[in-house]
């Protein structure tokens, strides 16, 4: 093992060392010879004689230094090397074909491995944490309700823990924000809220000091916080003593056990993640925490060694239908649903980055197929070359060898630059990206990816490599010596292969093309539908209450009267308003009703709707239409009756047929979920969950008597976001100089925002297909062109004859329009299969969109006749003397 | 790629060139040559050339080492001398080699008798 390992090693040295070792064998041959010559001499030889006797008994000279040079090295790659040093001539000396070709691969190869640089670190690299295949999460869900995931409530995750066999550990997490205070400028920190087994469960070390004891989960344990080294390097200034003392979250000092190091990430938790506290200590979740109802903590668990998901599966079952039994008030028909954990973190995701990692392979097939076609093309006018070389006994296989070379030479070049724009491509990427992209692992061209680009490289130049290089080797020798410039020489099987080449262009392009389309169409029908509300000149800002100072109802809507009437006699405020939560920014609060004095609901049916707590001048702000009875007055008070304004929507589904308004409605937000409410007014619709997602049931409650510790202050202004930040921040001050403002934006950047993922997508795809276009129009010109350089001739007796330059022109823009017919009838059914796969990424628009599939064949039509027309131009102005001059 | 005539002979030639650096010290290529010959009383005739893949074998395993040096008549000459992985390589070499021929022996000799 070791004897061949040197071998090797010598060997591989023996690559690099020159000639020296040649010359010093040639000297040891030399004085070999010299001695052999001695002794003949000694012997009474004469000179002459003595000299060949020599040479016999030593051997060939030539032979023997053959042997020498092939057992120092290794001579396959030593011929590869020769090859290449070669083809680095060839390629050198066609400036404008190499820099062509390099470009294209380059520019396919970087795209590839920009995207699977993404694809890799979201999809395929496991997630970083210890045994990540044993991680599941477990959703409850309940199918009668058309809840197909949602959190649980702590005694029932308490009781999965304390029931199961088939989990090593069980944990809780959600996310909160809470002010700091105390050092520096008052901030909020993205608080991760997590069940103290959460980090024994990742397994997961602490830079500095520990995790949580399972004691300090318990009601009536210290508070105590895990922060991340990020806060610590950052807003604590690296304090070395921070272990052991407290930091004030929400007015409570906690007291710091841990440092956990930058790059950890809990999974679920999109915001930052700057401290971690148990979740008793939560002013918002502790609360929460002894009561069965409720959805709302997700739970992930690690699966014991050796149980499978289908094992665990079945066993959640079990507890789960303990538990409707047990509690069928809170649990019945809700179910356990286990899902791996990177697979629900991924989610939808998927799909897109598929589709855009497929969409950059095809560009790389148009691109290696527009290489093919460029060294179709200089192969035929090499196969003069080639015949000299097989005449001169190169066999088949030698001369295929040889051209492979050259096309590795190439690839590599290709692979190379490629790899150099996709480091540049990450880096766009990265900017580019939406937040919301699940991303635990780093996005970055790391030895994978790199190995990735590799391997496509070399994949790619053997594919365009391979059929000219077989096809060369095929010629006819005989024919390609006697034939005068190999021009017109050009064999109908190489034509045709170029043809097919182009018109396979054709068909990819529109492909893409036609997924590009369909996604653009998708985004534009996106971004121009009315979410129900308007967004223009609207600013808001987020404050929220630390729960430990402001602990009581009350005191929440003293501090947002206060706050709304300051704000409000600023000058330039039209209107000003609070909303918990605000649609598309926030998302959605969903809740159960029941309406007082109708039948319970059937199974079918789910009395489920969208919530919000506003203030009365939400609707002015917003600029919702109040459709029937009123909205929220300065007297819907805590002290007065509740009320409610649903939704059109609303009413059109409960209230078929009748008048709502006077019915009574009965909901509430935890902790209070039963309250009876009169309906008092109809607005119209709003999309709340996204601009995607059609409009569903809402129901308000006035802010006053529904009141929450934190809200969204929305003002309509015609003052700049910046300005009626300050103001608003000034107010916030002239309160309470402890709390923080947070999240100021501009309510039409926001709902940009919230179409990020199908922008980035759209764009991206649009891009790609913008360089399939490129590329197919460059095949197209290529073949075209070549086709009607090999043709001068014949043009040049066409016209002698009398043919007319229009029907010159002619000629040539039929022989394109084919190609392109072609390339279109088999792209149109290669599209359509295509777009199902970009099926559930649109909007508003079919995957079959005949729209679509017609501007693009159109477009692609076009561009073909302009690409072919351009050489057709050529030979239309072809002088017949000059051409019959040609060979 | 050159076509070694048998893995045997190669190893053969390759063991000999060791016992003669074994034996007679640092020598050069003509050196080696003429002591194989001679010791075989002339019986393996091959060219003197030959030893030199057998040397660049020996030198790739590290099992001599070469250094250029003056020879008895002033000439200047590449020297082999055995390493000390050669040394212990020869060693084991030989007594295969003698188990093996042993073998082999025994094997003819039953041939014979039969």
């Amino acid at each position: 093992m070791w004897n061949r390992l040197r071998v090797l090693y010598s060997r591989i040295g023996g690559l690099f060392s020159g000639r020296r070792p040649a010359q010093e064998f040639e000297r040891e041959l030399e004085s070999h010879l010299a001695m052999l010559i001695e002794e003949n001499l000694r012997r009474g030889m004469p000179p002459a004689e003595a000299e060949r006797a020599a040479r016999i008994r030593l051997g060939g000279l030539t032979q023997l230094k053959e042997t020498n040079r092939e057992l120092r090295g290794l001579p396959f790659i030593e011929t590869f090397l020769q090859d290449a040093r070669y083809a680095w001539r060839m390629l050198r000396k066609n400036p404008g074909f190499t820099a062509v070709a390099v470009l294209t691969l380059a520019l396919g190869i970087g795209a590839n491995t920009a995207i699977f640089s993404v694809v890799y670190a979201v999809l395929l690299k496991p997630l970083p944490y210890a045994h990540p295949e044993q991680l599941v999460t477990a959703f409850q869900a309940n199918t009668q309700e058309g809840v197909p995931e949602d959190g649980v409530s702590y005694p029932n995750f308490e009781e999965w823990r304390a029931q199961n066999h088939v989990f090593s550990e069980l944990a809780g997490i959600t996310a909160h924000q809470l002010t700091l205070t105390g050092r520096g400028e008052p901030s909020v920190v993205d608080t991760s809220v997590v069940t103290p087994e959460h980090f024994a469960l990742l397994d997961v070390k602490p830079l500095h000091g520990r995790v949580f004891f399972p004691a300090e989960g318990k009601q009536g344990a210290p508070p105590v916080v895990i922060i991340s080294e990020n806060l610590w390097r950052g807003t604590l200034g690296a304090d070395p003593r921070i272990l052991g003392s407290s930091i004030i979250l929400d007015k409570r000092p906690f007291t710091v056990v841990g440092i956990m190091p930058a790059g950890f990430r809990s999974p679920f938790i999109e915001t930052k993640q700057e401290v971690w506290i148990p979740l008793v200590q939560d002013p918002l979740f502790g609360s929460w925490m002894a009561r069965r109802a409720g959805h709302w903590l997700p739970v992930f668990g690690r699966l014991k060694p050796g149980v499978s998901i289908a094992q665990a599966q079945a066993e959640m079952d079990a507890i789960s239908d303990r538990l409707a039994r047990e509690f069928p008030a809170e649990n019945k028909g809700w179910t356990v649903r286990l899902v791996p954990l990177q697979k629900e973190i991924v989610g939808d995701v998927r799909t897109a980055l598929l589709v855009l990692l497929g969409a950059v392979g095809l560009v790389l097939l148009i691109a290696c197929a527009n290489i093919a076609n460029l060294l179709l093309t200089r192969a035929t006018s090499r196969s003069k070359e080639i015949a000299v070389r097989t005449a001169l006994g190169a066999g088949r296989a030698r001369i295929i060898r040889q051209l492979l070379s050259e096309t590795a030479v190439l690839g590599l070049l290709g692979g190379i630059i490629g790899i150099a724009l996709a480091y540049a491509g990450v880096q766009v990427l990265g900017s580019l990206m939406p937040e919301n992209l699940p991303r635990l692992n780093p996005i970055r061209v790391d030895n994978f990816v790199l190995a990735f680009a590799l391997v496509l490289s070399a994949i790619a130049s053997v594919a365009f490599g391979l059929v000219p290089a077989i096809f060369s080797a095929n010629s006819n020798i005989q024919g390609s010596l006697r034939d005068g410039g190999g021009r017109s020489g050009e064999s109908l099987n190489r034509r045709r292969a170029r043809s097919f080449l182009a018109a396979a262009e054709i068909s990819l392009a529109m492909v893409l093309l036609v997924a590009a389309g369909l996604l653009l169409r998708s985004f534009s029908k996106l971004t121009s539908v009315s979410p129900g509300f308007e967004t223009h000149s609207i600013v808001k800002a987020e404050v929220s209450l630390p729960q430990f100072q402001y602990s009581t109802p009350p005191q929440w809507i003293a501090f947002s009267d206060k706050l709304l009437a300051q704000v409000q006699a600023q000058p330039g405020m039209q209107d000003t308003a609070v909303a918990v939560p605000l649609p598309i920014v926030n998302g959605k609060i969903n809740l159960g009703f029941d309406i007082v004095g109708a039948p319970p609901a059937s199974a079918a049916e789910s009395r489920l709707a969208d919530y919000a707590s506003v203030s009365p001048e939400y609707l002015r702000v917003m600029g919702i239409p109040l459709l029937a009875g009123r909205f929220f007055n300065q007297q819907d008070i805590l002290s007065a009756p509740r009320v409610s304004v649903i939704s059109k929507t609303f009413a059109q589904r409960y209230f078929p047929n009748q008048d709502p308004i006077g019915k009574r409605l009965n909901f509430g937000f935890p902790p209070n979920p039963d309250v009876e409410r009169e309906i008092v007014g109809i607005v119209g619709d709003v999309r709340d969950v996204s601009l995607g997602e059609a409009p569903g049931p809402m129901m308000y409650v006035p802010f006053a008597q529904v009141p929450f510790w934190g809200a969204n202050l929305v003002v309509k202004s015609t003052l700049s976001t910046s300005a009626v930040a300050a103001a608003i921040r000034q107010e916030v001050q002239n309160i309470d100089r402890d709390l923080p403002v947070t999240d100021v934006a501009k309510l039409p950047d926001l709902i940009d925002a919230s179409v990020s993922q199908q922008r980035f997508r759209t764009f991206l795809l649009g891009l790609f297909a913008a360089m399939a276009l490129i590329l197919a129009a460059t095949g197209i010109f290529g073949v075209i062109a070549y086709s009607v350089a090999c043709r001068t001739n014949e043009i040049g007796i066409r016209l002698a004859l009398g043919a007319s330059r229009s029907a010159i022109l002619r000629m040539i823009l039929r022989e394109t329009l084919l190609l392109t017919l072609a390339g279109l009838l088999v792209g149109i059914p290669c599209a359509l299969a295509a777009s199902h796969f970009v099926g559930h990424l649109l909007f508003g628009v079919s995957a079959n969109d005949p729209v679509t599939l017609a501007a693009v064949a159109f477009t692609l039509a076009a561009v073909a006749a302009f690409a072919g027309f351009l050489p057709a131009r050529r030979a239309m102005r072809v002088d017949p003397v000059i051409a019959l001059r040609h060979e | 790629m050159p076509h070694p005539k048998s893995d045997i002979l190669q190893g053969t030639l390759d063991l000999m060139v060791l016992k003669t650096l074994d034996a007679l010290g640092p020598l050069h290529g003509y050196g080696i040559a003429r002591r194989i010959e001679q010791i075989s009383e002339e019986a393996l005739q091959i060219n003197q050339g030959t030893i030199y893949a057998s040397l660049v074998r020996l030198l790739q395993k590290r099992w001599i080492a070469g250094a250029w040096g003056t020879s008895d008549n002033n000439r200047k000459a590449k020297f082999y001398s055995l390493t000390k992985a050669g040394r212990k390589q020869l060693e084991a070499q030989a007594e295969n080699w003698e188990r093996i021929s042993g073998v082999i022996g025994r094997v003819l000799e039953l041939a014979a008798r039969r």
